[in-house]
């Protein structure tokens, strides 16, 4: 039970740790308050406890797949919450706005993740033979999940600004299009989409159960059997992702070297 | 440029989600008991979507989980989750319970 629950609590600590430790290096690089950063998780640590605790009305919702449709608006809102940031890096007065779409993007992606971690060990609350091995596998699986994201964070921030600025962006272009992905699984799951033969398969080369399956999952959106709605979306995000970074990138740098000279 | 751009993506999006033809879902029941499958094995028709009903009678929640059907969902104890899967081609698709994997697995055929 312990290594499972070290596993479990892992991948879903790796999954929001990643996010939080790119938005936390990109204010650094950017120099922006992470005052907004206790607050936002406050929020989401409390809107994942609601979550958890109304799970079961919240399933009914929609004939059943109330769930569904709530994850995949969480999905869709890290997407939205990305793009903003892209929009808002580099513009006048953009301080406010990046912490803002930082927040959301924090809250969401923790509400996602913490909500299935809370659900999980609630099932073991009155459970006094398995809540010992659960709890303290859990305390390691967070452990270990919070470690990669304190390293990945001290990894960027030691790079040149330049080339910290070119990895926190590319890896939430990536994640960006990644959720978009996400919610499209979610939506066809509920039966809200079409849901489609998958266009390729790739599971003989990776599985997502595999740890490089997992890691690629968590930042590309990897899937190993993806559906032709699915890449669509994807290849759309992507792009759209893309060139708003790019272009917020380029005004910003210009900005910067501005102030500088 | 972005708004031209969203708008383009929300014209695709209600494209593809445009109404299809309603017919009558088959529905497959799937109980979990003390971590474990009930039944473990089942059939469904090929070519045809299928409506899972999970009933976790366990005291603690599990993960419905599949990565060959593209499918997962966190049923909590005591509750019913509903997943939608199909129009599948012919073949086996393993499933197993995501929280308690060495006990809770599963395979759907498709014929």
């Amino acid at each position: 039970m312990l290594i499972h629950s070290v596993i479990i609590i892992l991948q879903e600590v790796f999954e929001a740790a990643l996010i939080v430790s790119v938005l936390l290096a990109l204010c650094r690089t950017l120099t922006i308050s992470r005052g907004f950063f206790i607050p936002a998780l406050f929020v989401a640590g409390l809107a994942a406890s609601l979550y958890a605790i109304n799970i079961v009305s919240i399933m009914g919702w929609f004939d059943g797949v109330g769930q569904e449709v709530l994850n995949s608006v969480l999905y869709g809102l890290i997407f939205i919450a990305i793009v903003s940031l892209f929009m808002s890096i580099g513009q006048a007065r953009s301080s406010y706005a990046v912490s803002l779409s930082m927040s959301l993007c924090l809250i969401a992606a923790v509400v996602r993740e913490g909500s299935e971690i809370i659900i999980y060990l609630q099932g073991f609350w009155g459970d006094s033979a398995l809540i010992q091995s659960v709890v303290v596998g859990g305390f390691i699986g967070a452990g270990i999940g919070f470690s990669i994201g304190v390293f990945f964070y001290y990894l960027i921030v030691s790079l040149s600004v330049l080339n910290s600025l070119r990895i926190c962006v590319g890896i939430l272009i990536l994640i960006s299009a990644g959720m978009v992905s996400q919610t499209i699984q979610f939506l066809m799951q509920a039966d809200l989409l079409i849901s489609q033969a998958p266009l390729w398969d790739s599971s003989w080369w990776v599985t997502e159960s595999s740890v490089v399956g997992a890691i690629l999952s968590a930042l590309i959106g990897y899937e190993s059997t993806p559906t032709p709605i699915q890449v669509t979306a994807y290849i759309i995000s992507l792009l759209i992702s893309s060139s708003l970074a790019l272009r917020s990138i380029r005004v910003y740098l210009k900005k910067s070297s501005i102030e500088h000279t | 440029m972005l708004i031209k751009q969203m708008l383009h993506l929300v014209g695709l999006s209600l494209l593809i989600m445009a109404p299809f033809l309603v017919v009558a879902t088959p529905v497959q029941e799937i109980e979990i008991r003390n971590h474990l499958f009930y039944p473990s094995e089942f059939e469904i028709p090929a070519q045809t979507k299928v409506k899972l009903v999970i009933n976790n009678l366990d005291a603690t929640a599990e993960e419905f989980e599949s990565y060959a059907l593209n499918r997962e969902k966190v049923i909590p104890a005591k509750s019913k989750g509903v997943i939608f899967i199909g129009p599948l081609p012919p073949g086996e698709y393993p499933f197993y319970g995501e929280f308690f994997p060495k006990t809770a697995q599963g395979k759907i055929l498709v014929k």
